[in-house]
């Protein structure tokens, strides 16, 4: 009985859109798998060593950086957001989106521009020693260090939670909030007993998003030197070329990341609470004097770190170093980057497009196969990259008898020599940007038009292109240029996936900083903020048009 | 001759849940007028769309022109049942014109076929002044003959209709319903309709069957 429904399940839906979704689903989730199944391999003599005297270390700054960064930009972005929501004070207007604007910075671009300027010879310090004769501790302002990499990832990152924070108050908490008043309650009271309980599910989203990345970053833990998880993997691979031992180290911190998700899951289990659906933004309280002039200085020191210096001094440097940086090396590089990152967030968008068509059928399998191939945007980078480098090199000792009979025996790296293996990790990756805005697309229209085109005697492909492509542009459109930005701004896994001299914008910069030539970074460093700036505009309309 | 022919037809949301139709069996003939009433849950919407493709069945098997489409062995894809179908809420593609709508069924017709089809189709419902018109453009009634235009272009063998008159006024209602039994008698149409209201199915019916716990067949008219 069971089986025979299932043979006519499978005889109603299978088709080509099917087919490619089920290719794409299993290559996305191949070097996960791969990664994971080094666990159950015997190690080798490296795993020994890393394990006997490194991984504790590794662990535990792993460990410090995460809960420290969580736990501050939990209070940053929170504070922040129920100022510019619940209250009235001089430029409010401009902070609700300035204070998004640190996320346009990569951590690790702020990283190299905050220990320059914080150095002997940087602005700080020269300004304190001409200007006032005045020598400070150097110890005082030196940031490579864990402290330094929670300040960095704190303020470049909390908008996560300020962003997803802001917009449940603004949605969801004006009746709670003006009934606690009525009932005689203060401000703060109701903002810790009321709000805050209310929030927690959002604010826990916010703040998982933060851990995620910084999971995933090499570039300011590498550059401060500290040692995570994810410091070690590279140390692995680009001190000892052992990819086994690299993907053991992958495969421990993919169990973090799924531990943390089990975590989110427990945390918010019964904080479903059900909030009304129609609700109206709350109406904001003036404030005066002293209190006014206090939120402004708040709002005003977040924004001048986490975006205005920073961007001031790319500026200033940029200016200094535009005549030996922008030259036809720098086009080359920038060619490449926009290139790379096209292919790789077309094939993502067709991708996500096939498969969250197949998805909007509920069912078990459709279910699996959405929450398979968004999996790669919370693992990070480097994992992915693990995998697909173990996937490739193994491919091409597979495929050595075919290079053999064609004649190029003495080139036995193929692939793994390839952009291919590059474009394959993007698209693994951010496969979740493209997808999660084509499936709102999706939603939005519904599934009458696909079966009213159907009952007109259209098959599903002819369907698509005639009656939901135009009807998805929009959806499209926004998970591209999303995608598109992650791409041009993602570092670790290009880091380790990139052909041989192949470079991006981001690796560039980054090895620019590594070699203490932090000022010509800083030309490419601009481009990645004004590109990144680019997606958060993007996301602003978007929100903006679901409002209305 | 059987336009459509179901037997012991059995269909379930879930696994775990009571099937919401439980060996179900039924035959139309050709240029009858069926209404399906009974009450909500029953399965009305539901054995529509079993016909039209969009569902699958868990058991039994349907036969559209005598042709099977639904067996233990076969699942014919709706696009090729020939069967015409009115949705609730119309579902006009809002980014085509009347005209392009209507075109959209016609791609099996020869091409210079299709014009006087579509002139053909906006006459029998009497929009012809309408072509250029997108659906937003137009009234709800409006969008309804645009919606019963484009399922009947295609010619299709029988033509279901799912609760037809929901979103229409009380006071518009009578009058649509009076040109929808004159437009389906002049084209023909052997046709199934959704709905909850007894007067619709007095009104254009020939005969009707209420679902329920089990199916009724009653003769009306």
């Amino acid at each position: 009985m069971k089986r025979k429904l299932i043979r006519r399940s499978i005889r109603k839906e299978f088709n080509g859109w099917w087919a490619i979704s089920l290719i794409g689903a299993t290559v996305i989730l191949l070097p996960i798998l791969f990664v994971f199944s080094s666990l159950f391999l015997k190690p080798n003599e490296n795993w020994f060593h890393i394990r006997e005297y490194l991984l504790g270390t590794y662990v535990k700054e792993t460990f410090i950086l995460v809960i420290s960064t969580g736990v501050l930009t939990a209070i940053l972005g929170v504070t922040l957001a129920w100022l510019v929501t619940a209250y009235d004070f001089p430029f409010k207007r401009f902070f609700r989106w300035g204070l998004i604007l640190p996320l346009a910075i990569p951590p690790y671009i702020a990283a190299y521009t905050y220990r320059t300027m914080l150095s002997y010879t940087g602005v700080v310090q020269a300004t304190l020693r001409n200007e006032f004769g005045y020598q400070i501790n150097p110890e005082w302002l030196n940031i490579s260090s864990l402290r330094g990499a929670i300040f960095i990832f704190t303020l470049f990152l909390y908008p996560y939670v300020f962003l997803i924070t802001k917009s449940f108050l603004e949605n969801q908490s004006a009746s709670f909030f003006e009934n606690a008043r009525l009932l005689g309650r203060k401000p703060f009271f109701i903002f810790w007993k009321v709000v805050l309980p209310l929030a927690r599910p959002a604010v826990i989203s916010g703040v998982v998003l933060v851990i995620y990345e910084v999971l995933s970053d090499y570039g300011v833990t590498s550059y401060f030197g500290i040692h995570t998880i994810t410091t070690a993997i590279f140390q692995t691979w680009f001190g000892m070329y052992d990819v086994q031992t690299a993907m053991r180290l992958a495969a421990w911190l993919m169990l973090i990341v799924v531990g943390l998700f089990i975590i989110e899951r427990l945390l918010r289990r019964r904080q479903r609470y059900h909030l009304p659906a129609k609700s109206r933004p709350l109406a904001a309280m003036k404030l005066k004097g002293a209190g006014a002039a206090a939120a402004f200085v708040y709002c005003t020191a977040v924004f001048l770190a986490g975006f205005f210096i920073p961007f001031i001094q790319l500026i200033a440097w940029a200016v200094l170093t535009f005549d030996t940086v922008w030259n036809a090396t720098f086009s080359t590089l920038l060619y490449q980057t926009l290139y790379v990152a096209l292919i790789s967030t077309m094939l993502v968008m067709i991708l996500a497009v096939i498969v969250a068509n197949v998805c909007r059928k509920p069912s078990a399998f459709t279910y699996f196969l959405a929450k398979w191939v968004t999996t790669g945007y919370s693992i990070p980078g480097a994992i992915i990259a693990i995998g697909v480098l173990a996937i490739f090199i193994g491919l091409d000792q597979w495929l050595a008898p075919l290079y053999e009979m064609m004649g190029m025996a003495d080139a036995p790296l193929i692939l793994s020599l390839s952009i291919v293996m590059l474009i394959t990790g993007y698209v693994i990756r951010f496969m979740a940007t493209g997808y999660n805005a084509v499936e709102v697309g999706y939603e939005k229209i519904g599934i009458k038009y696909a079966e009213a085109s159907r009952m007109l005697g259209s098959g599903v492909t002819k369907t698509f292109f005639k009656v939901e492509l135009p009807l998805l542009k929009g959806a499209i459109f926004s998970g591209f240029i999303l995608t598109f930005v992650e791409i041009c701004k993602e570092l670790p896994l290009a880091l380790l996936l990139r052909p041989f001299n192949f470079e991006t914008l981001s690796t560039k910069t980054y090895q620019f900083a590594k070699d203490e030539r932090i000022h010509e970074a800083s030309i490419s460093s601009l481009i990645i903020i004004a590109i990144s700036a680019l997606s958060i505009i993007v996301l602003q309309m978007v929100n903006k048009k679901v409002k209305e | 001759m059987k336009i459509v022919d179901i037997r012991n037809l059995v269909f379930s949301f879930s696994s775990a849940g009571e099937p919401v139709i439980n060996d179900v069996s039924m035959t139309i003939q050709k240029d009858e007028i069926v209404g399906i009433v009974g009450p909500s849950g029953s399965g009305k919407s539901t054995l529509l769309r079993l016909i039209a493709g969009l569902e699958m069945p868990w058991q039994g098997s349907i036969y559209i022109a005598e042709k099977p489409v639904v067996t233990d062995k076969l699942f014919v894809q709706p696009e090729n049942r020939g069967v015409g179908m009115v949705f609730q809420d119309y579902a006009l593609f809002p980014h085509m014109t009347v005209k392009e709508n209507i075109m959209f069924g016609l791609s099996r017709l020869p091409r210079r076929e299709r014009e006087p089809r579509i002139a053909e189709m906006l006459e029998l419902v009497k929009m012809d002044k309408f072509s250029e018109r997108y659906p937003h453009e137009l009234s709800g009634g409006q969008q309804q003959r645009i919606a019963l235009a484009r399922a009947l272009a295609p010619k299709p063998n029988v033509l279901l209709m799912d609760e037809p008159f929901s979103n229409l006024d009380a006071d518009l209602k009578a009058e649509i319903r009076a040109d929808l039994c004159v437009i389906l008698k002049k084209a023909n149409m052997t046709c199934m309709v959704v709905t909850h209201d007894q007067a619709d199915v007095e009104a254009i019916c020939d005969r009707r069957i209420t679902m329920g716990q089990r199916q009724k067949e009653d003769e009306s008219h």
